[in-house]
């Protein structure tokens, strides 16, 4: 436990730099509980429970920049590390863009967004531990076929946040997170396959019930048997819910300012044209009550915003810290976090209507349920990835495929989007429905 | 770190309501990085990490807490969070002892501190003047060097005590070229358990170099044919292939629980005759390597599979006791933070007996994938995608043109069954993999000579 509050150890530690020698300066500092629990059919097989801190503080030196990251909060430890990164700071090239923003405040009071919910804060542990075994429990009694798991997992977090710098400001608020998912394994006499699927918020009763996630998860564990590999060819493609919300993850750091600016990014000059189709509406949004990526201020101290990033498919806006905004002549629209720029809540707008509706408008296509493989190329666009779904005859699903890649390019998928689902949901931070693009490759055999 | 008798303490609070096993993790890292963007060294960072966690085994269960105040009352509450798995509420305080032993150092143990910022700055600068003179096409270099120092103290409630100090400096440089209005990417990096001495011969110029010229063939590539073809993998990083299509199948925790495709299955052919693979966690100063594993095993020569036949999996403490052979060493954790998982180290194939010209000119139609960019692995069905950071399409037996963002996707023991020729040219990939396993980072190795696969899926927008 901190002895005393966050606020404090946060100016304390602003005091400390500018002492050593920061021109400016600013600090985030948290605290949380964090529970987590794993069962393994009738047993519990993990239990961990901790409280942990982690200080960040961002030095300037005459425009020149360093940041520490410690969990060591006592006195002596903290002061040594901060005359260090100081004078690391000093080998840094000078910057002019460095710097404190200049638009700070609290934005909208932290208990109007709704971040703190008693209902995971206060819950019994044994209450807990009951969600794994019976997501264990449901999901072996499903389906014949499922007789094993990786495990079925809860965990819960209670984070409180504080932000100080050194032109007074600072601000402090509380949050709350939950999540439980499965992870059933099924054998079919010839091969084993294992899918998943979680629910996370804010919010216990915002949660999807255990039985609804031991279901859904048995679902996309058992339905792609027999798949095989399609043939190679060019086809409409309907991304689901999870994937899609996987694309809108590269869209946005394609988008995010540390990429545009070191040309390491397909949208680097572009803003202003039209990209994407008419469906292309995507924000940033931090101030959607509730959700997971909503917070009063960014990591420095930025009131959190409503940002248009894509219009009816034209570009408006990048997303940005102080930092990258004055290296493109822009402001900063909130995006500051620990880790330089990120989300807060990034959102394909929903269109009217169901994935169901999707799949009966597209004559021969493909359904991605999942897609492997994570390396992305920035500067070209390329979108590669290994996926498994359903081939899509006649408007139904056709049969189980998988062992193929799709790909494109995130540009031609933004301007190829001729669909989108009303299935949005806020379990993460960046989130989509279900769409599809027009047309991608299919490699199979 | 913390003291004997403290360590004794909190095994003994640990265990206090029963269990099999207590371990106590103790870990301070110092790490010290740079980054340089457009030319100039854009920011410095200093990262602590302090703390200690505690854990209790039970049977195929475990309790964990950890805490990063060192406080007498903080450790308590975290060895009493961790017992509290167990159930046998009457077993009372069990008294504990334990005897440090030395550990054989692997990598260069008499470093106990950072050099000074200009050393890394100057590091920096000179990748940066070298990738630019390379070709007036290149863009941007982005490079980032970091140097840490992790000690870790681990005592064992059965006796051992036991303290590893390593050393791990990272140097990589991307480049970004242009021409034609083509983009082209390419990415370098080494380094490994040591100094940033290491730099005297691994030059920041060669490195950057390295990146520059992978970024102009991209540059130039043309777009990746799609469909079934053959493929050949190339010497050091193509065992980024090893790694994921086979590594991550073999890890115990994964066997033990029966759902990777390997689980029962040692003593069966698994691969093609030509196919064994290595799992070395001593090799001196490589990336992988250390000299007691995150659970205070030494580190090992493991074979996983030999001429085909599945020989063995990676072990850790709870897997290995739960399987019945102990741990071979590949108990590895990203911190304090969390429990400890059975991890590859450095994985490697040993060189086979094919000529790599000859490789190339048996090959009618195919892609030569010279390096991966990143790889992924479904361990229950074996299916895996990789993304070729250098690849080139190799056409009646010559090396033709450069290709631009293939991906690979396949099934693990069907590609091996399919290694028709293995090279003699064998070595181990520049030092930059990092691992990631339910959350968890841990640097890695990988290498392999130059492997033949006669059938392969290539994913890539030009159907052909």
């Amino acid at each position: 436990m901190v002895n005393g509050n966050l606020i404090e150890i946060a100016r304390g530690a602003v005091d400390d730099a500018i002492m050593a020698g920061a021109s400016e300066c600013d600090v985030n500092v948290s605290q949380s509980e964090r529970f987590s629990a794993e069962a393994r059919d009738k047993t519990i097989t993990k239990l961990e429970q901790s409280t942990a801190k982690s200080l960040t503080l961002r030095v300037f030196v005459s425009a020149r920049k360093a940041t520490l990251t410690t969990s060591d909060f006592e006195r002596d430890g903290l002061r040594t590390a901060i005359e260090r990164v100081v004078e690391a700071a000093r080998h840094v090239a000078k910057d002019e863009h460095n710097g404190l923003p200049d638009e700070l405040g609290l934005g909208a009071q932290a208990e109007s967004l709704r971040l703190f919910w008693s209902d995971v804060a206060e819950r019994a542990p044994e209450a807990k531990l009951d969600d794994v075994i019976n997501m264990e429990r449901i999901v072996r009694a499903a389906d014949s076929r499922i007789q094993n798991s990786n495990g079925a997992h809860y965990s819960d977090v209670i984070t409180t946040h504080a932000l100080a710098n050194s032109r007074g400001f600072s601000g402090e608020y509380r949050s709350t997170r939950a999540s439980r998912s499965v992870s059933p394994v099924a054998f079919d006499g010839a091969a084993k396959r294992t899918s998943s699927y979680g629910t996370a918020s804010r919010r216990l009763a915002s949660l999807e019930p255990v039985d609804a996630v031991a279901r859904t998860a048995v679902r996309r564990t058992v339905e792609l048997f027999g798949a095989r590999k399609p043939s190679t060819m060019r086809v409409p493609v309907i991304f689901e819910r999870d994937v899609a919300g996987m694309v809108m993850h590269d869209v946005f750091a394609a988008l995010s300012g540390t990429n545009v600016v070191t040309s390491n990014s397909w949208a680097s000059e572009r803003l202003g044209e039209r990209i994407g189709s008419e469906l292309a509406n995507i924000v940033d949004d931090g101030t959607i009550p509730g959700a997971l990526g909503t917070s009063p201020f960014d990591g420095e101290g930025v009131p959190t915003r409503l940002t248009t990033v894509f219009e009816r498919g034209v570009l408006r806006s990048f997303l940005l810290d102080t930092y990258y905004a004055k290296r493109l002549g822009m402001h900063t629209t909130g995006n500051a976090s620990s880790a330089g720029i990120g989300p807060n809540n990034f959102v394909l707008a929903p269109g009217t209507q169901s994935l169901e509706q999707l799949i009966a408008a597209t004559h021969r296509g493909v359904l991605v349920l999942d897609t492997i493989g994570f390396a992305t190329e920035y500067a070209t666009g390329t979108y590669s990835r290994g996926a498994r779904g359903f081939a899509i005859e006649n408007g139904e699903l056709a049969y189980p495929i998988d062992e193929f890649t799709i790909a494109s390019t995130y540009p031609e998928m933004l301007a190829g989007l001729d669909a989108v689902a009303n299935d949005l949901r806020f379990d993460a931070s960046v989130v989509s429905p279900s769409f599809r693009v027009a047309e991608m490759t299919i490699s199979g055999n | 770190m913390l003291t004997t008798t403290t360590l004794e303490r909190l095994l003994s609070i640990s265990l206090a309501r029963g269990g099999d096993y207590a371990d106590v993790f103790c870990e301070r890292r110092l790490s010290t990085a740079f980054r340089l963007q457009d030319g100039r060294i854009h920011e410095g960072a200093f990262v602590v990490t302090q703390g200690v966690g505690v854990r209790v085994v039970v049977g195929e269960s475990a309790g964990y807490g950890f805490s990063d105040d060192l406080s007498a009352a903080a450790l308590e509450r975290a060895a009493r969070t961790a017992s509290l798995i167990a159930h046998a509420y009457n077993e009372g305080a069990r008294s504990m002892n334990v005897t440090s032993s030395r550990v054989l150092p692997l990598y260069d143990e008499t470093r106990s501190t950072h050099a000074a910022s200009e050393a890394y700055v100057g590091l920096l600068e000179r990748a940066d003047v070298a990738a630019r003179r390379y070709d007036s096409t290149v863009i941007a270099v982005n490079a980032s060097v970091s140097d840490e120092l992790q000690d870790v103290w681990i005592a064992t409630s059965d006796g051992k005590c036991v303290h590893d100090h390593r050393p791990l400096v990272t140097l990589g440089v991307q480049v970004i070229s242009k021409r034609d209005g083509e983009r082209g990417n390419g990415y370098a990096g080494d380094g490994g358990r040591t100094s940033i001495a290491f730099y005297d011969q691994r030059t920041p110029e060669s490195i950057a170099l390295e990146a520059a010229a992978i970024s102009q063939t991209n540059a130039h590539a043309i777009p990746c044919p799609a469909g079934e073809m053959e493929m050949i993998v190339g010497a050091g990083g193509g065992g980024v292939l090893l790694h994921e299509a086979v590594g991550h199948g073999l890890e115990s925790d994964f066997n033990r629980q029966g759902v990777s495709l390997y689980s029962g299955r040692v003593g069966e052919p698994v691969a093609s005759e030509l196919v064994t693979i290595y799992d070395d966690g001593n090799l001196p100063h490589e990336r992988g390597s250390l000299s007691v594993d995150d659970e205070g095993n030494p580190g090992s020569h493991n074979v996983l599979v030999e001429r085909g036949v599945l020989r063995g999996y990676m072990q850790d403490y709870m897997n290995g006791r739960l399987m019945g052979v102990g741990s071979n060493g590949h108990g590895r954790r990203q911190s304090f933070r969390v429990l400890p998982q059975p991890r590859m180290c450095n994985t490697y194939m040993p060189n086979g007996e094919s000529e790599v010209d000859e490789i190339i000119r048996s090959t009618k139609r195919g892609l030569f994938a010279k390096s991966f960019a990143g790889g992924q692995v479904e361990i229950s069905k074996g299916d895996f995608v990789f993304m070729v950071a250098e690849g080139y399409l190799v056409e009646n037996g010559k090396v033709t043109s450069p290709v631009r963002n293939a991906t690979i996707v396949g099934n693990g023991p069907e590609a091996m069954t399919r290694v028709v020729a293995v090279g003699n040219d064998g070595r181990l990939a520049n030092r930059h993999y990092t691992c990631g396993k339910g959350g968890q980072y841990v640097p890695v190795g990988v290498g392999m000579p130059t492997v033949k696969i006669s059938s392969i899926t290539v994913g890539g927008s030009n159907v052909g």
